[in-house]
């Protein structure tokens, strides 16, 4: 087949998927991670810091698997940068959005472990994270946050953002620039080679929970945590404080040249949201403190015409209800932990669901276990359309050690049982 | 009643009320030990208002903060005392990853539970694991990790530890957000729990000590 043919087809089938309707069959949507190196000969940390070498796998994966989509994100959770800079750099933050193995070496950043670095070479990347702002720094967050986040926050983060206005400090933050533009070019590069051949791309925004954003980057898990028992109502404020720039985040970063979607073709705008703290929260903190300023980023980021593409990290099996208030078609979310056919069952055909098996699964079990598997997925959860087929569910992607043979027997399944 | 009272707070998870009642009982000369009765007690009551869907992570998170800040004060006081312990169990996230919430969570409840932990650390090699076992002489090997590659580690250290002739004298568990059924059959461990609650009950079994 042409393969602007096949690219557009693939195309229709994930854009019927997303809205809730019905495709030709189930899509396949991947985040192939480190196993695209592991795939290639290539180690994890060539993959993160070579970016010839990171495209090479990814195009190699992308040849032998004919998967409907791939994303082409390559990085840790780097928001802090990205939401520091989109409101008066749109152009150089949203090559930002993920910290990158090279950033990491500009920034020296705390929060996050490399290989080849401070880990084995082999080994996937890690956001660890860390306290940045303490308990008694809440109000001086509030009152400005982006303000503090380049005053306060990015100086502790980062070793060398440690003195701002010093020698160290400006060269970094040109080089961080200049690398920017290295890592753009390259996820351009990668976009288009993967357009030839036969991969639909949507343009994507980003955005994030407000309470995420608290817990990831300024308070860290544990203690946004305990603030919530012990100071509720400081946190709430710190909430609403970040809420409008969350919603800013999204909407700048999703204003796309008409001439981009016009080359693929595409009005679909993605908005990405990775939802951590979801599973760690009791429904009453989840209710009071999480949700409710989400679904205003949710329901902002829609209204700009966004479609949310949403990563439900962890179990959410306590919280499906929430899900109710969500504009109807208007988001697609991945299920870690939480089984689809539940979510199907609380929230019928309101959002565009996307599962498929865990990793567990695609590294430990034998194709035929894999195969029935996926069959009886697609069983339950292919009626009425509008889902869409994510492998590697347990750590958002395929991971290193995934055996080959078992996604090829994903693949055959979703064939033989994935068509309406 | 100050015993109750005291058990109530934590359960109830009352910070506050919990630290002073610790403090005004070892204040008074209350044995040590009585105290880290009462908070087995209230451990096993969080763990079934845990796995009954009433409490959450955040209220184990919560919980672990609570215990250990009244563990720092008693264990000074039992040093002392010579106490026969439930168990002991090597602790530990095992190599490539880092990260350490869960394990942290567990090693609180277990030693409120009477376990004496020996916390290796994160990103520990199976030699690490071994050398560990042949020390001190665990009744369980505790294996954390939270990333999907963790899997494979955790298969690595448990193989290592069959191939140094350990694996008979420990039960391991296998524990973290990744880890099921298929994963336990995988690496061959004794038991898995992908939450800090399930995971100390299920090695009070691993002992018979349930």
């Amino acid at each position: 087949m042409d393969m602007e043919e096949l690219r557009k087809e693939k195309l229709e089938r994930l854009e019927s998927a997303l809205t809730c309707k019905e495709p030709d069959r189930v899509p396949i949507l991947v985040f192939n991670d480190v196993f695209c190196g592991k795939y290639s000969g290539y180690t994890a940390q060539e993959i993160y810091f070579d970016y010839e070498k990171w495209k090479d796998a990814t195009l190699n994966v992308a040849k032998n698997f004919n998967f409907d989509y791939i994303f082409t994100l390559n990085g840790l959770e780097g928001m802090f940068l990205f939401a520091s800079f989109i409101e008066k750099a749109p152009e150089v933050a949203a090559n930002m959005r993920f910290v990158t193995g090279p950033y990491h070496q500009i920034l020296e950043d705390t929060y996050t472990r490399w290989p080849g670095i401070e880990l084995k070479e082999d080994v996937h990347p890690q956001f660890i994270g860390k306290e940045i702002m303490k308990k008694e720094e809440y109000d001086k967050f509030i009152e400005a946050p982006i303000k503090f986040m380049h005053e306060v926050a990015l100086p502790r983060i980062c070793k060398n953002l440690a003195n701002p206005g010093s020698m160290e400090y400006n060269t970094t933050l040109t080089r961080l620039g200049a690398e920017a533009t290295n890592y753009g070019n390259a996820t351009l590069q990668l976009i288009m080679e993967l357009k030839n051949i036969g991969y639909p791309f949507f343009p994507m925004a980003h955005s994030y929970a407000p309470l995420d954003f608290l817990g990831d980057f300024l308070r860290d898990i544990k203690n946004v945590i305990l603030d919530l028992y012990r100071d509720p109502e400081t946190v709430k404020g710190a909430i609403e404080a970040i809420t409008s720039h969350m919603i800013k985040t999204g909407t700048i970063s999703g204003t796309i040249p008409p001439e981009v979607k016009e080359m693929f073709g595409t009005e679909i705008v993605w908005c990405f949201y990775p939802l951590h703290l979801t599973e760690y929260l009791k429904p009453e903190l989840y209710n009071e403190y999480y949700w409710p300023s989400l679904l205003k980023v949710f329901k902002e980021t829609i209204k700009a015409g966004l479609l949310p593409f949403v990563l439900f990290e962890g179990s959410h099996d306590t919280h499906l209800e929430t899900l109710q208030s969500i504009p109807k078609h208007s988001i697609a979310g991945m299920f870690e932990k939480t089984d689809p056919r539940k979510v199907k069952e609380v929230i019928g055909d309101r959002m565009c669901i996307m599962y498929g098996p865990p990793n567990s699964l695609l590294i430990g079990s034998t194709p035929e276990k894999v195969h029935d598997w996926t069959r009886e997925l697609l069983v339950d959860m292919k009626d009425d359309g509008g889902f869409i087929l994510f492998p590697g569910v347990d750590a958002a992607g395929i991971a290193k050690d995934a055996r080959p043979e078992n996604i090829k027997a994903m693949m055959d399944a979703v064939e033989k049982y994935g068509k309406y | 009643m100050t015993s109750e009272d005291f058990i109530k707070a934590l359960v109830g998870l009352d910070e506050e009320k919990a630290l002073e009642l610790a403090r005004e009982r070892i204040e008074k000369g209350d044995d040590p030990l009585k105290i880290l009765e009462d908070m087995r007690k209230a451990a096993d009551k969080i763990g079934k208002k845990f796995e009954d869907g009433e409490y959450f992570v955040s209220d184990l998170i919560l919980t672990g903060e609570i215990f250990n800040e009244i563990m720092e004060m008693l264990k000074p006081l039992i040093k002392k005392k010579k106490v026969k312990r439930k168990g002991k169990v090597v602790a530990g996230t095992v190599e490539g990853d880092i990260h350490d919430i869960g394990k942290n969570i567990v090693i609180a409840l277990l030693e409120a539970e009477g376990f004496e932990v020996i916390d290796i650390g994160v990103d520990q090699p199976p030699e690490a694991f071994i050398e560990a076992i042949k020390k001190h002489k665990p009744d369980i090997v505790s294996l954390s990790g939270l990333l999907t590659e963790a899997i494979e580690s955790m298969k690595n250290t448990i193989d290592a530890i069959k191939e140094a002739g350990l694996r008979d004298k420990v039960k391991i568990i296998v524990g973290g957000g990744r880890t099921n059924e298929e994963v336990k059959e995988y690496t061959e461990a004794d038991e898995w729990a992908d939450d800090a609650a399930t995971g100390v009950k299920k090695m009070k079994k691993l002992i018979g000590a349930d």
